[in-house]
């Protein structure tokens, strides 16, 4: 169904099924469950209390529980300006957060919340029904997106009018609600159809808590999909998967496959509230362009996309960085794909100097590369993603990798775990780049002599 | 064997019998688990629940990136154990 915002959607299933499930959770070792009614009134009798406060900016440090949920719709329908935050991210990048995004009061960790606090910025501007979500984890000073529960509801909405649950469904909500594919696609997917959404219990219980839960449906990022796959931990209810926020290896999706269970691709941003396309068909990457989007292809390749209800507001104080990424009010993603002959998008790589990993996070190509260069003293490199992670490229002959790995060990042990390099591997020659210079990525990694 | 000794020996098994395709690879406190490994982080993620659990103790989560060699690890989980 299509809601205008999160009080249209909570108001409409209080009403039309007060009774049904729509959270469940675990407290005290135990299954616990919200209904429709019950929590629409709690989130109305918080709202009420967060509209009384001064600040017009609240931070939540997502932690995926029942309360946070609670907490970020309350202060929505509160008026506030709301910026979601993961719990998990350095100090430095939490205060720097904190500090761009300009906000007011905080909910989440007591400590945390405390040792943030310095950093408040109680005066700032608010901005009613305004979601701001972080890019994720490029190592470019994140950027935040301004995103309305309008177009996160209509993203929501654009999913389920492909990919349809039903109020026997039962969504699990395993990725990190600061991230727009999980809130949107673990979260809003499953409450607007009116679907009992299970709030996991966290990374540790990655590996059971479909046991626990007894999800029909789940949505994943490919490297947590290929963890459960793995580990066996995809419960016999479940039928529907579907997988997003980065590249998906084929044998992943044959392997869900196999068990018999429906697997569906999907592409989206942050910048577009998530999915814009998803796979319907045998092939899962041909993909389905949502009723509300349209997808052009620029001349270079480039996907536009036309999503006039989904499409952010623009980049939190960044007028230019939003001026040129939305010209006209057409998103320039920065991927490239084509259309097959029946309108379905494939992608075919990226354009814009950043890898999407299977964690969902994003790495920044010049700054990360130019480290390892100057760690190595060679200028002749690339990074590209192959199916366990980022790869480096040298050109030139092979040589012994060992002395590289001690010249990047210290280099390496900075940075978060998913942007690690898993291998490094010789071209056999020059890398081959443009006219102007440029390094041309998709001809290293479509390169079949790349020497391992 | 010293008890820092103990929880490396311990660990290295845990580590071996979460992911069974580095049976028969080196460790040592130096050894870097992402890039020596190649354990991605839900294999990091999985080791480390097998670890809390082995050893009894609870490494906060916000600690956990900051994890970055097998030493780390072990560093982590010997500030945890009750002193002997």
């Amino acid at each position: 169904m299509r809601f205008s915002g999160f009080g249209d959607m909570l108001g409409h299933w209080a009403e039309a099924a007060p009774d049904r499930p729509a959270l469940l959770y675990e407290r005290g070792g135990q299954l616990q469950m919200c209904t429709f009614a019950e929590m629409d009134r709690l989130v109305r009798a918080r709202a009420e209390a967060l509209r009384q406060a001064p600040d017009q900016c609240r931070g939540i440090l997502c932690d995926g529980s029942f309360d946070c949920v609670v907490e970020i719709f309350a202060a929505v329908l509160g008026g506030k300006r709301v910026v979601l935050l993961s719990d998990m991210v350095p100090d430095e990048t939490l205060i720097d957060m904190v500090r761009s995004a300009e906000i007011g009061s905080l909910w989440g960790d007591v400590d945390l919340v405390e040792s943030l606090s310095p950093h408040l910025v109680p005066a700032a501007e608010g901005g009613p029904g305004r979601l701001l979500f972080f890019t994720s984890g490029t190592t470019d000073r994140s950027k935040a997106v301004v995103l309305t529960d309008a177009s996160l509801m209509s993203s929501a909405y654009n999913g389920g009018a492909l990919l349809p649950l039903s109020p026997e469904d039962r969504l699990l909500c395993l990725l990190p609600l600061n991230h727009v594919f999980g809130f949107v696609c673990g979260l809003l997917w499953g409450l607007s159809c009116g679907a009992a959404v299970a709030l996991g219990r966290g990374q540790r219980h990655y590996g059971d808590d479909c046991a626990f839960f007894r999800p029909t449906a789940l949505s994943a990022v490919p490297l947590l999909l290929g963890f459960l796959l793995q580990q066996g931990a995809l419960n016999e209810e479940l039928k529907l998967v579907l997988v997003g926020a980065g590249g998906c290896p084929k044998p992943l999706l044959d392997g869900v496959r196999a068990m018999g269970k429906a697997v569906h691709f999907g592409y989206g941003l942050t910048e577009t509230s998530s999915g814009v396309a998803l796979s319907l068909g045998s092939d899962p990457y041909a993909m389905t362009v949502c009723p509300d989007d349209a997808i052009a292809i620029a001349d270079d390749g480039e996907v536009l996309i036309t999503a006039p209800t989904c499409v952010m507001e623009g980049y939190w104080r960044r007028p230019a960085d939003t001026a040129a990424a939305l010209a006209d009010g057409v998103l320039h993603t920065g991927d490239l794909g084509r259309l097959d002959w029946a309108g379905r998008l494939i992608l075919t790589g990226r354009k814009k100097e950043t890898l999407v990993l299977m964690d969902g996070t994003k790495l920044f190509l010049p700054e990360y590369e130019g480290a390892i260069g100057q760690a190595l003293g060679v200028t002749d490199l690339c990074v590209v993603l192959e199916d366990k992670g980022p790869v480096l490229v040298l050109g030139g002959p092979s040589g012994d990798k060992a002395p590289l790995w001690e010249k990047l060990r210290p280099l390496m042990a900075q940075r978060p775990r998913g942007q690690q390099l898993r291998d490094i591997v010789f071209f056999g020659g020059p890398l081959p780049r443009t006219a102007s210079g440029k390094i041309m990525r998709w001809a290293v990694q479509r390169e079949g002599s790349v020497e391992k | 064997m010293t008890r820092r000794e103990e929880i490396l020996e311990k660990a290295k098994t845990i580590i071996v019998e979460s992911l069974p395709e580095l049976e028969g690879q080196e460790f040592s406190e130096s050894t870097v688990i992402n890039t020596d490994t190649g354990i991605d982080s839900m294999g990091f993620t999985l080791i480390i629940c097998r670890l809390e659990a082995a050893f009894d103790v609870r490494i906060p989560n916000r600690q956990w990136q900051k994890l970055s060699t097998l030493g780390d690890v072990v560093d982590a989980i010997e500030k945890r154990l009750p002193q002997p």
